[in-house]
């Protein structure tokens, strides 16, 4: 703290550039990220149907609803449920990956990183279009790849199951180029260390390299579970919630109530709920990262 | 297990280990090579049906490879629906906002590193903490503002939303952190206002960190989906991953179609990918180095 406050005495008190740039982020943050909350906030006490231009006070009615509503815990248990079932995925599989690329076996390491990188990068909605074929039955690649018979996204069975193949399919690359990027920068005389001490590479995964990936894997868990408690894409373009109730997330639950709907203040209760949860879950994650930062 | 150690000594243990390097080395190439073919199956199996008849694409029996090579797909869904139009849409959009979010993250993270005045480190973390704030949250009042500003149908409501990224802000500060004071001092005595100093002595050191957020800026653009489809309502100013959507409602039996739709959507990019690679993947573990 002190060396900061060292390095910046030179420092500049900026004028007018320094006062335009505060004042337009100020602004900007204001309009589009505090005042929507507030905003999200108020609606949730109001009917609030902007087609019929009605917003008029409701009293707790809507949060009554939200947390009377079996389809709302149907969606938080789905949406919980996704998150980890995804995040858990993407770790375990990213670890495994990476570990086998950064191995000295392994040739053409680069050649593998571009292709495992490649889903990432691509669009989501023009994506998972093409899932949407290769999960048909009838011209579908799954199926036949499979050779079973099962009509994956009206299968209430299945549907989530599809829908978790598509978001880990997209992700796991990221990972992988994250968890290398963190296997890199470990020092290697750890890894002597173990060699010289005996250790199989098995224990030497165990016992050296993950304790000094923690903060990496912390990293890749905390994203994940943020960005999958709001997933909604896949379920627009795959599924629309169904068969049934069995593939409402979260999100897709308020975008429906909104946008399909138009009832704006059952949605803002909703939108506030999921705020609250993931701003819960996020100090959470930063409570726990930061504990084992400090060990 | 004792003896195993014991054998661990000489050469009989050297052909020992070499044959286990070998027979790991062998596994492990599978596992990957494996893996790279399910990552770019659907790629491939995308392409390969786009050049198809939707009969082929139905047939009980089907190659992976098409029989014979049409381009009729491609010239139907661009007669069908102006997909060349979304394209560019989405590209002129995408375009625009990465330029725009550059220059805003870049003047903002400049004025976030080296000026010292009250508040600094609470407007940096309120702006940090916006990112934790999910989208669909904020999506409501969002649009009812867009309403009330009569913004809805104008590339005012997708551009005016976007000027600022708080990835890309806090990005460039750690950018701009490293750029040394003494540099712009030197810039202040010469007689440069505030402004020259920014444009002509940090914005050029700056461009590693422009590519980075360039990059991911435009990928981020071109994917947008909910925010275009609620604002925008006319056909012609649509872009195209929603226009894609549209398409398949209205043409959900032309599999060949689609397929072609969907690659016209997804392999500007791969392309773009393959010959930025090396640069995607820097980006990304710079991006990460802040966990």
């Amino acid at each position: 703290m002190h060396a900061r406050k060292k390095k910046y005495r030179g420092g500049h008190n900026g004028g007018a550039l320094k006062n335009i740039v505060v004042c337009s982020l100020v602004i900007f943050f204001s309009a589009f990220v505090v005042i929507p909350i507030i905003v999200v906030f108020i609606g949730s006490f109001h009917q609030w149907n902007p087609l019929k231009g009605e917003f008029s006070f409701l009293g707790l009615d809507n949060w009554k609803k939200v947390f009377g509503s079996d389809l709302f815990w149907l969606s938080m248990g789905n949406t919980v449920i996704f998150a980890a079932i995804a995040t858990s995925f993407r770790v375990v599989l990213g670890l495994a990956l990476s570990s086998a690329l950064y191995s000295k076996l392994i040739k053409y390491k680069s050649l593998y990183r571009i292709l495992y990188y490649l889903p990432t990068i691509t669009p989501l909605v023009a994506v998972t279009f093409v899932w949407k074929f290769i999960f048909d039955p009838q011209i579908g690649l799954l199926d036949k790849l499979l050779q079973t018979n099962i009509n994956w996204l009206f299968d209430s069975k299945y549907a989530m199951i599809a829908i978790l193949i598509l978001t880990i399919w997209k992700d796991f690359g990221y990972a992988v180029i994250i968890f290398l990027g963190g296997l890199y920068s470990l020092p290697r005389d750890c890894y002597e260390a173990a060699e010289v001490d005996g250790a199989n590479s098995m224990q030497r995964f165990r016992w050296v390299t993950l304790p000094l990936l923690k903060p990496t894997v912390l990293f890749i868990v905390i994203t994940s579970l943020i960005s999958y408690f709001q997933t909604y894409i896949p379920v627009m373009v795959l599924t629309q919630g169904g068969p049934g109730t069995a593939t409402y997330l979260s999100s897709y639950l308020i975008f429906d109530e909104a946008f399909t709907k138009y009832n704006f203040g059952y949605a803002s209760a909703l939108s506030f709920v999921l705020f609250v949860f993931i701003a819960i879950m996020t100090g959470i994650s930063f409570k726990v990262s930061g504990s084992t930062q400090t060990e | 297990m004792k003896k195993k150690r014991n054998l661990k000594l000489g050469n009989v243990v050297d052909n020992g280990q070499q044959k286990k390097f070998r027979i790991s080395s062998v596994i492990l190439n599978i596992v990957l090579i494996l893996c790279s073919i399910l990552t770019i199956l659907p790629f491939i199996w995308m392409i390969c049906s786009s050049f198809k008849t939707n009969a082929e694409i139905s047939a009980l029996v089907q190659s992976f490879l098409p029989k014979k090579i049409i381009f009729d797909n491609y010239q139907n869904v661009l007669q069908k629906f102006d997909f060349l139009r979304y394209f560019l849409n989405s590209l002129v959009y995408a375009l625009i906002i990465t330029v725009i979010t550059i220059y805003t993250s870049a003047i903002s993270g400049f004025v976030l590193a080296k000026y010292r005045f009250r508040g600094r480190q609470l407007l940096f973390t309120f702006i940090l903490s916006t990112m934790m704030v999910p989208g669909v949250v904020t999506i409501i009042p969002r649009y009812t503002m867009m309403q009330q500003l009569q913004w809805l149908d104008t590339y005012k409501a997708l551009v005016i939303p976007s000027i600022f990224t708080a990835f890309g802000i806090f990005m460039m500060r750690q950018a701009c952190t490293a750029i040394p004071d003494e540099m712009l001092d030197a810039a202040r005595i010469d007689g440069a206002g505030e402004f020259r100093v920014f444009h002509r002595i940090v914005f050029p050191q700056l461009h590693n960190s422009v590519v980075s957020i360039a990059i991911f800026q435009f990928l981020w653009a071109w994917d947008d989906y909910l925010w275009p489809y609620l604002v925008i309502r006319s056909g012609d100013k649509q872009m195209l991953s929603v226009a894609l959507n549209l398409f398949s409602g209205r043409y959900s039996t032309d599999y060949a179609g689609l397929f072609a739709a969907t690659s016209i959507a997804i392999i500007p990019v791969v392309i773009f990918y393959l010959v930025f690679q090396k640069r995607f993947i820097e980006g990304v573990s710079a991006s990460a180095v802040k966990g």
